[in-house]
């Protein structure tokens, strides 16, 4: 195979290949390379060497990603070079990587983060791998794989609710029945059961800056509803609102049950805390389950999630934040004929199942991986899932990224170190998002 | 006018073509260099940041006028906390830890018994890195790490050294003294050195007193090497990063100036208020210094 990965090779393959939508693309004013590139990405024929960027380097994702990796290397005989960067450093680098010289494809997320590189031009356009992958998705997948000119950048991997994770077994033995923990008066009285035995109740952390968003969605949203929600995040609605501030007011009632040192902890702190069985609940999104399985089938089998309570009846539990992670190419990367045949390949069932056959528990994006091989915990995420009528991505992938992450994330921080200031604070917030830069 | 041609030759002949050709590589050359790699990236620095760019496409910029700077001084109280902590840092390492490298300088000179022990005890940390630095600290006061350990400590219960609000800057006060005491010991020690012996003797003879003998006859007699010690205080403590990055990351979970700059310039949340930081950073450490310098060459000069 390696020598059909000469372009003269699929020069002489071209005319017999164009198809009815690579003739439009090429009308459509792409140059006469882009068009042959684009002619060449089918998913059985060697597209010459290409590079993936993941951007984890925790043990389970890893056996994941590079499962995949193989999979497609077995069937094409491409080779692929797996570069892996912490995700930190990975996203604070990802402007200067896109613009330099990138993977051809790499690990991202969908929504805003997805189109403010694509709306830069710093992306593949995915629209022919979704002609061929499109009808294992739902529509709402496809949506959060679009960018603002109505064309896909993204092919999606998987997704996590954000929930109330606990033991089942620590549950079972403060004799607190998860399923009647159906509104903030059964959490508080929850919380409190677990104070009273000397247990952490909610295990919270924020040295990362972006933990404390997931809390701040959920309350917002079960306080104000998701449209305020969604408004809020887009500016329409203002941090100085009263209704905002009466998220604060819920926040803050659980401060008494939260460990101490919610600064010092990064999001893997707060799950220490309840793998050892110091704290009674976290809220967080269930990717975590890889690492209680690292540590023993038994802890993976005792996690369990449910939504978020009921704060306000008029909007129930009907709104929840549901990230979808998965994949991008990068258009500076060497090979972007590469990089999309890869990800086909990726978003396809077929490289899904090379993931999945990792045995690493994954909620696949796509309609093939059959639900009835998830286990009990899988089973139950898609039923917190089911629950909610509206998903929202997370605080830093719903709001501008110039926003998010040097605005919110400190001004969380703030309110963790004086609760009192509120008012400061969402004033502060409401000055800053008011001196934002108008978008491009 | 023949004397004067004579001299013009006489000129001319001093500086070959090779010469000045070599002159020009040697001068031209690395001031072409420092021009592109420094003076370029300042100045584009300021002048964006009178801008609004994601720092992606060039047609994107945009004039902001003094937004930027606006938006840093009147709606965004990191800065102040910043500049809160930037300032405890100058203070902390000015009043203290600089003075205790010149000590141990002068007792290491001096050779007090064990000065060979002191002296690579305390310059270990120098060959260190910043970076290396925060990490190990990390790894001993994080509330998995050792001393929470040794405490009997875990996780749910550990000493909040970092997260802290009211003690972390004294925490990493301690950190950076740790290895900053070190060096300005170096440092000293290396001018001490060259202060001659007779002087101290002379300086006794008269009846001096130790501390009479090093404010009226060491410290006058080292003023180059304070004048470098001053100014490496002042820019290490504005100009600290490393140790908060390697231990808080870009969170801002003790903000100083230097990550204020990054958090804004690096990532996804680019935006030229990053700029903005660097100038005012830059403003803040070049005043203090050339004020400094101008006041100490000025006495040269006297």
């Amino acid at each position: 195979m390696a020598t059909s990965n000469q372009p003269s090779v699929r020069q002489s393959d071209l005319g017999f290949r164009l198809s009815r939508r690579e003739l439009l693309v090429g009308a459509a004013g792409v140059a006469g390379a882009g068009a042959l590139l684009a002619a060449c990405g089918g998913g059985d024929e060697a597209v010459g060497p290409l590079s993936f960027g993941a951007r984890t380097v925790d043990e389970s994702p890893t056996k994941q990603l590079k499962a995949l990796v193989a999979a497609y290397e077995a069937k094409t005989g491409n080779t692929v070079t797996y570069n892996a960067t912490e995700s930190n450093a990975f996203q604070n680098n990802l402007s200067q990587y896109l613009q330099g010289t990138p993977d051809d494809a790499f690990q991202w997320m969908a929504g805003y983060r997805m189109q403010f590189f694509a709306q830069q031009g710093l992306l593949v356009d995915l629209s022919d791998v979704w002609d061929k992958i499109g009808d294992q998705y739902e529509e709402s997948y496809k949506i959060a794989s679009t960018g603002l000119d109505g064309k896909q950048y993204f092919v999606p991997q998987s997704w996590y609710p954000w929930g109330l994770h606990f033991r089942k077994s620590m549950l079972a033995e403060l004799g607190i029945d998860p399923d009647g923990v159906g509104t903030w008066d059964d959490f508080l009285k929850m919380l409190e059961g677990m104070k009273s035995k000397d247990l952490i109740g909610f295990a919270a952390a924020d040295k990362g800056g972006w933990e404390a968003m997931g809390t701040f969605d959920i309350i917002n949203a079960r306080v104000n509803g998701y449209q305020y929600h969604v408004d809020l995040m887009a500016g329409r609605e203002k941090w100085t609102d009263p209704r905002t501030a009466e998220v604060f007011t819920y926040w803050e009632q659980l401060i008494p049950y939260m460990n101490d040192n919610v600064l010092d902890l990064e999001w893997d702190g707060a799950m220490q805390l309840l793998l050892q069985r110091k704290a009674g609940a976290m809220l967080m999104g269930s990717w975590f389950g890889g690492n209680f399985k690292e540590q023993s089938d038994a802890d993976y089998e005792d996690l369990w999630i449910i939504p978020f309570p009921e704060i306000n009846p008029e909007h129930k539990r009907d709104t929840i934040d549901a990230p979808i992670d998965g994949f991008c190419a990068a258009k500076n990367g060497a090979n972007n004929d590469g990089g999309a045949d890869f990800l086909a390949f990726a978003g396809d069932m077929e490289g899904v199942q090379a993931m999945l056959d990792t045995g690493v528990p994954m909620t696949s994006a796509n309609k093939g991986q059959d639900t009835s091989t998830y286990d009990a915990f899988q089973t139950q995420q898609l039923a917190v899932m089911g629950e909610a009528k509206y998903i929202t991505q997370f605080l830093d992938r719903d709001t501008r990224p110039d926003f998010a992450g040097p605005v919110v994330g400190p001004a969380f921080q703030d309110w963790f170190r004086n609760p009192k200031d509120v008012t400061k604070i969402l004033e502060s917030l409401q000055a800053q998002w008011d001196a934002l830069p108008p978008l491009t | 006018m023949i004397a004067a041609a004579g001299r013009t030759a006489r000129r001319r002949r001093a500086f070959t073509r090779g010469d000045r050709l070599t002159l020009a590589l040697f001068v031209g050359v690395p001031i072409a260099v420092h021009v592109a790699l420094v003076w370029l990236p300042a100045i584009a620095t300021i002048l964006l940041s009178f801008t609004y760019w994601t720092g992606i496409r060039y047609t994107d910029i945009t004039w902001a006028g003094l937004a930027n700077y606006e938006n840093i001084l009147f709606s965004t109280p990191a800065f102040w906390d910043a500049l809160r902590n930037n300032a405890i840092w100058v203070g902390w390492f000015g009043l203290i830890a600089t003075p205790l490298g010149v000590l141990l300088a002068y007792e290491i000179d001096r050779q007090i018994r064990g000065h060979r022990f002191y002296q690579s005890a305390y310059y270990l940390p120098v060959v260190l890195s910043l970076a290396v630095t925060g990490i190990i600290w990390n790894f001993m006061l994080r509330p998995d790490g050792f001393v929470n350990g040794i405490m009997g400590r875990d996780i749910s219960n550990a000493v909040s050294f970092f997260g802290n609000y009211d003690i972390n800057i004294y925490v990493i006060m301690v950190i950076a003294s740790w290895r900053h005491i070190g060096y300005i010991m170096l440092l000293y020690l290396a001018g001490l050195k060259s202060v001659d012996p007779a002087m101290r003797e002379a300086a006794a003879l008269d009846g001096a007193t130790e501390w009479e003998t090093f404010r009226k006859v060491i410290l006058p007699t080292m003023r180059p090497v304070n004048i470098i010690i001053v100014v490496i205080t002042i820019i290490e403590s504005l100009r600290a990063f490393d140790i908060i990055y390697v231990i808080y990351g870009t969170s801002a979970g003790l903000p100083i100036l230097g990550i204020l700059v990054f958090q804004n310039i690096a990532g996804e949340g680019a935006s030229m208020k990053g700029a903005a930081f660097a100038v005012i950073l830059f403003l803040l450490s070049i005043g203090p210094i050339i004020t400094y310098l101008r006041q100490q060459f000025r006495e040269d000069v006297r």
